[in-house]
């Protein structure tokens, strides 16, 4: 597969037909049931959904981090700078984590390991990856925390993580992450367990570290949509194992195709439209992982739903330029130059 | 570190209150319990009198008992003769006593007194005991550490798989024997005839160890010693075997589900070091916790154990004491006991302060 785009950007990574499988007491949880997206070198993607639809699965996917048992990837391939990694070994995975991709997760308050300093969990991953000595390590270490703003960073640099604030938690582990200037971030909702206020300083601190160290691509997996907005340049919208929607932001903002995206946005908080009587919501909850139906997976939960929506799952068909959309409703507006994907 | 120095100097200086309240008890207790000395001599006296068909002492009600100034004098000479609180106080060493021209002779200045038993100082009788438990105590205590840690972190590492199950089923069989029982096992099966006569039937050395050691044949001493105490070590073993494997196995497994293990895992660390440093580092904090408090059972030995393997330790003296009423005795053992106790809860505090950052006592 061609890894350049016509408009010269190269694609970092393509994730294609990804299936992750749990075993939930005997039964089998289809948490990722065939994902497919790609990410341009240096940009930032949003993947967004409610809890449970599988996003966390798919970036452990990508990490090969699903812990086994319970959980396996069932297929799929994974293709990073034109290798497989569902092919790797393990040790050629292991070169690949913390060092081309690296990962922050949601909680900073238990991500760190209680019993080691801050400093010591920042070199061990420098001295294995770049054969550092300890002393270029710790040197290191301080530049990166003084880079994500930690004050007084030499003497913190032996500090425990719970003489941390949450918000400095999650700056450390930034800084751990993007220590050896990885081509991938995943982010897996960094800014959730944060407060408001620390929140956007993080997310402010991503782009701006991303800019400072070059060619860092981001996988910013969120559930909040005002996170997307501020941050990313594409997002794909995940429901039920699976990509509902892609589009560069404006464009999803702007002309959602798919019912459960619109459903999102219009479940948004608008503070600058005239105060409705309620919140639009989306009717119904997400189903359970071992439930999701037959056909489409949104259609329990869609107003305009059709007979066909129950039966046949939809195709995430290209409906606009750099616009997928997995919806029978939606089809290709203009010049059908829509590849199915 | 200001707040954890005053944290320790306060517990520290809790230890006289609970040392005095528990002996204090005990003194008390002891005292009021029936079968005394005083009521062990009576018995003995009466069924030597009544072998001999004597008539010396007939009460006004007919009964056979000793006269009134007989029992005084063994009062006094036991020192039962002062109220529980008096008596106490003397023992303690706070009070003066009359017999000793007024003079403070107690605990708090050394003197433990005379053992009934053994007509010699309280002190010379414990301290004699002591290499004996702690041996037994230490080597059990470190033979306990071999097996179960390395076995529990392949169980947790195994977790569900046919070696966890199998084991799991030795460890409760573990878990329900005492470990003496296993000891009378082991001693009937090795000890005789019965199935393979390999080890000593109990004993702590060989009886001419002393003359052998004394010839200089150091390692027939060696190879003597370790021969006999295999059984009782064993039964050591036994009786914190379960509870230890267990701890370390749930303790490594909850660690293994921990965030930051899938934090070390996604930078790329080996499943060795992520394994056996972050998350068993983290696993080891319950287990080295329970050090101070085992520190107590190092030194009182666990008495079932030398009663059964007949191993002349400090268990074995306290049991002794026991059943005959060797006051000064217990309560001698009693002061170790209990200072050695209170001093293994500061010790595991210390000790958790030093492995968990995250602990700060105030």
């Amino acid at each position: 597969m061609a890894t350049t785009e016509a408009s010269g950007r190269k694609k970092l990574l393509e994730v294609e037909d990804l299936r992750t499988y749990f075993d939930v007491e005997g039964r089998t949880a289809k948490a990722v049931d065939g994902v497919d997206f790609f990410m341009y070198e240096n940009e930032v993607l949003g993947l967004v959904g409610e809890s449970g639809s599988g996003k966390s699965v798919t970036a452990l996917s990508i990490m090969r981090l699903i812990p086994n048992p319970p959980g396996w990837v069932e297929r799929g391939a994974v293709r990073f700078r034109g290798k497989d990694l569902m092919r790797l070994t393990y040790d050629e995975m292991r070169e690949i984590r913390g060092k081309d991709i690296s990962m922050i997760f949601q909680e900073p308050m238990t991500a760190l390991n209680p019993v080691f300093s801050i400093g010591f969990q920042l070199t061990e991953a420098l001295q294995h990856h770049k054969a550092m000595s300890k002393r270029q390590a710790c040197e290191r270490a301080i530049e990166m925390l003084e880079l994500v703003g930690i004050p007084d960073a030499a003497r913190r640099l032996w500090s425990y993580p719970h003489e941390f604030s949450g918000g400095m938690r999650q700056r450390v582990m930034i800084a751990m992450a993007l220590s050896l200037t990885p081509h991938l971030l995943i982010a897996d909702e960094p800014t959730t367990a944060l407060d408001v206020t620390i929140q956007a300083q993080i997310l402010e601190l991503m782009l701006d570290l991303k800019q400072k160290t070059g060619d860092t691509a981001i996988l910013l997996i969120t559930h909040d949509l005002a996170v997307v907005a501020e941050t990313c340049e594409r997002v794909a919208v995940m429901y039920g194992g699976k990509i509902q929607e892609v589009a560069p932001v404006e464009q999803l903002f702007s002309r959602p195709g798919h019912p459960y995206t619109r459903g999102l946005l219009t479940s948004l908080p608008r503070p600058d439209r005239e105060r409705q009587a309620r919140l639009q919501t989306i009717p119904g909850i997400v189903p359970s992982i071992l439930d999701f139906p037959a056909g489409c997976k949104f259609w329990t939960r869609c107003p305009v739903k059709e007979k066909v929506c129950e039966t046949v799952e939809p195709e995430l068909v290209e409906v606009e330029p750099s616009h997928w959309c997995r919806c029978h409703l939606v089809q290709p507006t203009a010049t059908p130059g829509g590849r199915s994907k | 570190m200001h707040g954890m120095t005053s944290y320790f100097i306060r517990r520290m200086l809790l230890i006289p209150v609970t040392f005095v309240c528990i002996t204090f008890m005990v003194y008390g207790i002891m005292r009021l319990a029936p079968g005394g000395p005083i009521e062990q001599a009576r018995t003995q006296l009466l069924m030597a009198m009544q072998e001999g068909g004597g008539s010396l002492a007939t009460s006004a009600t007919g009964e056979l008992d000793l006269p009134q100034e007989a029992i005084d004098q063994l009062k006094v000479y036991y020192k039962l003769h002062r109220s529980i609180p008096v008596g106490y106080l003397i023992w303690l060493g706070v009070w003066p006593d009359d017999d000793r021209q007024g003079e403070f002779k107690g605990v708090v200045q050394g003197d433990f007194g005379m053992s009934y038993r053994y007509s010699e100082p309280v002190l010379t009788t414990i301290v004699s005991k002591f290499p004996i438990s702690i041996t037994f105590g230490l080597i059990g205590y470190l033979a306990t550490w071999i097996v179960c840690i390395p076995l529990g972190v392949k169980k947790a590492l195994t977790h569900r798989s046919w070696f966890d199950t199998t084991s799991s089923l030795v460890v409760f069989l573990g878990y329900s024997i005492p470990g003496f029982v296993a000891c009378l096992a082991l001693l009937l099966m090795f000890g005789t005839s019965l199935v393979w006569d390999i080890f000593p039937l109990g004993g702590f050395r060989s009886e001419n160890w002393n003359e052998m050691w004394e010839a200089g044949n150091f390692w027939w001493c060696v190879k003597d010693q370790a021969h006999h105490m295999v059984i009782p070590i064993i039964g050591y073993v036994m009786s914190g075997f379960a509870t230890m494997t267990i701890l370390m196995k749930n303790s490594l497994l909850d660690n293994l589900g921990a965030d930051y293990v899938r934090t070390a895992f996604a930078k790329g660390l080996s499943e060795r070091r992520v394994i056996f440093l972050h998350a068993l580092r983290n696993s080891m904090i319950p287990l080295c916790v329970s050090i101070g408090h085992a520190i107590g059972l190092l030194f009182a030995g666990s008495f079932l154990i030398e009663k059964t393997c007949n191993i002349p330790g400090m268990g074995l003296l306290g049991f002794n004491s026991l059943v005959e009423r060797d006051y000064p005795v217990l309560m001698g053992i009693l002061v170790f006991g209990v200072l050695i106790r209170l001093l293994g809860n500061i010790l595991s505090d210390v000790i958790l302060a030093l492995v968990d950052p995250r602990v700060r006592f105030e």
